[in-house]
């Protein structure tokens, strides 16, 4: 009931030293955290650095010095923003688009038994074709340029998002529902007040889902067949064996996934405050 | 003894029946037979009996969240074709919604209940009322996983409340809590109950509960259900005097009680208990 | 009761069949383009494909590269997962790099891939073993580290040693999760060795080193044949419905106390 026997409850094996006792534990474990994650990073940049010497070629395996040299002259010409701009861009472009057209149809298949029956083979048709699979037919239809990235990787994020938002309505608990029904509520209030709610969990696991499949595929059609974006970029360097410049944009795609991904971890704590927090 | 008043019942079920189709064999199963029962107004009335008497059932129909197989239900001569604001529901589980607050939660009904939902001011005033009612002052903004079981559960009364219910129904609501808080609850129960108070302003209760004590301490009279199929095996009248006191427990005349309806469904809980 | 199950076949049919029929009608009469894929002649196609042989054959190159590239991913995954799960140290310490690694596209190391290994199926091995590795370890750590400590309290009580203990205790009740993250794995490295496939395919010039992806990009840039280019999606989708299917019947089979 007060606000420590909270606490307590939900950090049970720490003993209690007040307030600021218990923020410097934090700040210590914090501190410790960034430590580890540290000694672990040096280690093995110091085994690639090594490696690297001793390989004694460039072409194959740069140091991490150059690759860093190489990101940061990428960074000072304007050349890694704008191929992230671009890539961002169709990212959250076909993610928003695909997110607007499958969490509705989700919400109509989930609820509605003849909907799904009529919708649903249709998608475990096409669902197993990755949108990887897509991109040879997608190169034909609509040639080299934005088009074909935006497409794979809307299609790539559209089942898991649908899916995902099909369960969630599917599994809301009947209890709820039936305490909102017989408080006297109309449908729509059902669905606003209840319904939509408790689904958002499962659907915010689908988005991350779906961004990170969709984020794969999309550097994927970006590498066959896209003029511009970071897969682009990538397979560019390659051809000109600007090693350094190839691993630089490979560590930049794997920074924007990481951090997509922790955007939309952000997001998902900020809309369901409510749900327990499971035990750190 | 409290005279109540038999003109009028609150509720009336005739000949109710409930038959569940088993998924597998598509074998039938009656749950329920014969029904008739009526729950006069104003009166507080428990439901005991062995697991799988259909004590739940019977709250659900009267909710209007099952349909019976047969029979009718009535409320003030009306059929019950569905759930309806006034008929208040307390969950075993409670069922608040988890991303409510407890004040979210208690206002739902006041505020999105169809055609009678009230203007914020009076609403605000309303949740205050039931929040200080039920002891719930502080921790009006946690979210249900932040209460303890009693707080949960008084949440869940005063949601009930709060939409203003002429009848009060609730399955095993003290069922998850503790021996001490449960029987605290009790006592608050019947405060809130309007105990103490005229009788015609008390809302009608149907109460479903395993404990035999807890049956005698609350009700005017006592439903006493036998199982396979589920069907009423006794009514009891309740003459204790009200308002309870918890003094009573250790009276004969309680214990008489508690013995009789003992006897009743022991053989059917014994052998509930050791098939299960 | 048959014509409930009749009447929801009708409705399962009728989105797909509709939509066949139309893109055939489409094609027939709307387009002037004799390339214009339509579902006839991908049943030919199809017929034609399976029968020379190439389908087929280009399928098990793929296939044998996915096994080939999960098997070492496996592995690995298998060994440090158990080793992460079980010591607290070696989970905070190798845990920053398969943070910062995992959210590598697997697609975005085939340049570094053809560099090291050339365009042969090593790369396709390597590419798909990546792929393959995140889902693995990151079910084998939460699976080792959801066997409930109880059970190993109660097993050390009763006198059994370490080895005995993984071998009966913490591996059955890991294996759930190792068998979710196999079958991610799976998904994943069959998705992986398409793109990898089609990506050497389309920057090194084809060259005959075979699989689906070769074979899509072959009808893409050379003999530009749609028909034949659906094929082989439909195959792909095929093969990753059978991997799917395959591994919850080996879970079932394998865990008969789960459900």
């Amino acid at each position: 009931m007060k606000a420590d026997a909270f606490d307590g409850r939900r950090m049970p094996e720490r003993p209690r030293h007040g307030l600021a006792g218990y923020r410097s534990r934090r700040l210590w474990d914090a501190a410790t955290g960034v430590g580890v994650y540290l000694r672990t990073m040096v280690v093995f940049l110091l085994v690639w650095q090594a490696a690297a010497l001793w390989i004694g070629n460039p072409i194959l395996l740069p140091t991490p010095v150059d690759v860093a040299e190489s990101f940061v002259e990428l960074a000072g010409t304007g050349e890694m923003i704008t191929n992230i701009v671009v890539s961002v861009t169709r990212l959250v472009a076909s993610f928003l688009l695909a997110a607007v057209i499958a969490v509705p149809l989700g919400f109509a298949m989930g609820l509605n038994r003849t909907v799904f029956e009529m919708i649903d083979p249709t998608v475990e048709l096409l669902r197993p074709i990755s949108g990887i699979a897509w991109i040879p037919l997608g190169l034909f239809i609509l040639g080299i340029g934005d088009a074909l990235p935006t497409a794979i990787m809307f299609y790539g994020a559209f089942f898991p998002l649908l899916i995902n938002t099909i369960t969630a309505v599917r599994s809301v608990d009947r209890s709820y529902l039936n305490a909102a029904r017989t408080l006297g509520v109309g449908r729509a209030t059902v669905l606003l007040q209840v319904i939509i709610p408790a689904a958002l969990p499962g659907i915010l696991v689908g988005a991350r889902l779906a961004a990170g499949a969709g984020w794969m595929s999309m550097v994927a059609a970006e590498l066959i067949g896209a003029p511009s974006g970071l897969g682009f970029a990538v397979e560019w360097y390659r051809e000109l064996l600007m090693t350094p410049k190839v691993l630089a944009f490979v560590v930049l795609i794997g920074l924007m996934g990481y951090l997509f991904d922790r955007v939309l971890r952000a997001v998902q704590r900020s809309l369901t405050r409510w749900a327990e927090p499971r035990n750190a | 003894m409290e005279t109540l008043n038999d003109a009028a019942p609150k509720l009336r079920l005739r000949g109710v029946r409930k038959e569940f189709v088993l998924p597998r064999t598509g074998e039938r199963t009656v749950a329920l037979e014969e029904i008739d029962l009526d729950v006069k107004r104003g009166e507080f009335l428990c439901i005991v009996g062995p697991s799988g008497c259909g004590k739940t059932t019977i709250l659900n129909m009267i909710a209007g969240l099952t349909a019976p197989t047969g029979g009718s239900l009535e409320i003030d001569g009306k059929p019950i074709d569905g759930p309806g604001a006034e008929r208040g529901v307390v969950f075993q589980d409670y069922a608040l919604f988890p991303w409510k607050t407890v004040w979210e939660n208690i206002e739902f009904g006041p505020r999105y209940r169809k055609g009678s939902a009230l203007a914020k001011s009076q609403r605000d005033e309303r949740v205050r009322h039931f929040i200080d009612l039920v002891a719930l002052n502080g921790a009006e903004n946690k979210y249900p996983y932040e209460l303890s079981g009693g707080m949960r559960q008084r949440c869940a009364f005063a949601r009930a409340l709060a939409n203003d219910p002429d009848v009060l129904l609730m399955d095993e609501p003290f069922a998850a809590l503790d021996a001490q808080t449960r029987v605290i609850l009790q006592e608050e129960l019947l405060r809130i109950w309007g105990e103490t108070g005229a009788r015609d302003e008390r809302r009608t209760v149907v109460f479903i509960t395993h404990g035999i004590d807890e049956a005698v301490f609350l009700a005017n009279r006592i439903v006493v259900m036998g199982s396979h199929p589920g069907r009423i095996r006794e009514i009891k009248t309740v003459d204790l005097p009200r308002p309870r006191k918890p003094e009573m427990r250790a009276s004969a005349a309680f214990q008489e009680l508690v013995e009789h309806i003992w006897q009743l469904i022991r053989d059917e809980a014994y052998a509930a208990t050791v098939k299960a | 009761m048959t014509r409930v199950i009749s009447s929801s076949l009708l409705r399962a049919a009728v989105l797909p069949v509709g939509l066949l029929v139309l893109w055939q009608l489409v094609v027939m009469f709307g387009t002037p383009s004799r390339r214009a894929p339509m579902p006839t002649h991908v049943v030919e196609a199809a017929w034609a494909l399976i029968g020379s042989g190439d389908l087929p054959l280009a399928l098990i190159q793929s296939f044998g590269r996915v096994l080939a590239g999960f098997a070492w991913a496996a592995a690995l995954a298998l060994v440090l997962g158990a080793l992460m799960g079980t010591y607290r140290a070696v989970d905070r310490s190798l845990d920053p790099l398969v943070e910062s690694f995992r959210s590598i596209a697997p697609i975005a190391l085939l340049p570094l891939a053809i560099l090291w290994f050339g365009t042969g199926t090593p790369a396709a091995a390597f590419i798909v073993g990546y792929a393959a590795f995140f889902p693995m370890i990151v079910n084998t750590i939460h699976g080792v580290k959801s066997v409930d400590p109880q059970l190993i309290r109660a097993a050390r009580t009763l006198g059994v040693d370490r080895l005995t203990i993984l071998r009966t205790v913490v591996l059955p009740g890991a294996l759930p999760y190792i068998f979710v993250g196999a079958r991610l794995a799976l998904g994943v490295a069959w998705t992986s060795i398409i793109a990898a496939e089609l990506a050497v395919g389309a920057k090194a010039g084809g060259g005959g080193t075979g699989g689906i992806g070769q074979m899509m990009f072959v009808f893409y840039a050379y003999s530009v044949d749609l028909n034949g280019i659906i094929v082989c999606m439909i195959s792909v989708g095929v093969v990753a419905l059978v991997i799917d299917r395959g591994l919850r019947r080996l879970e079932q089979w394998m865990l008969p106390w789960k459900r």
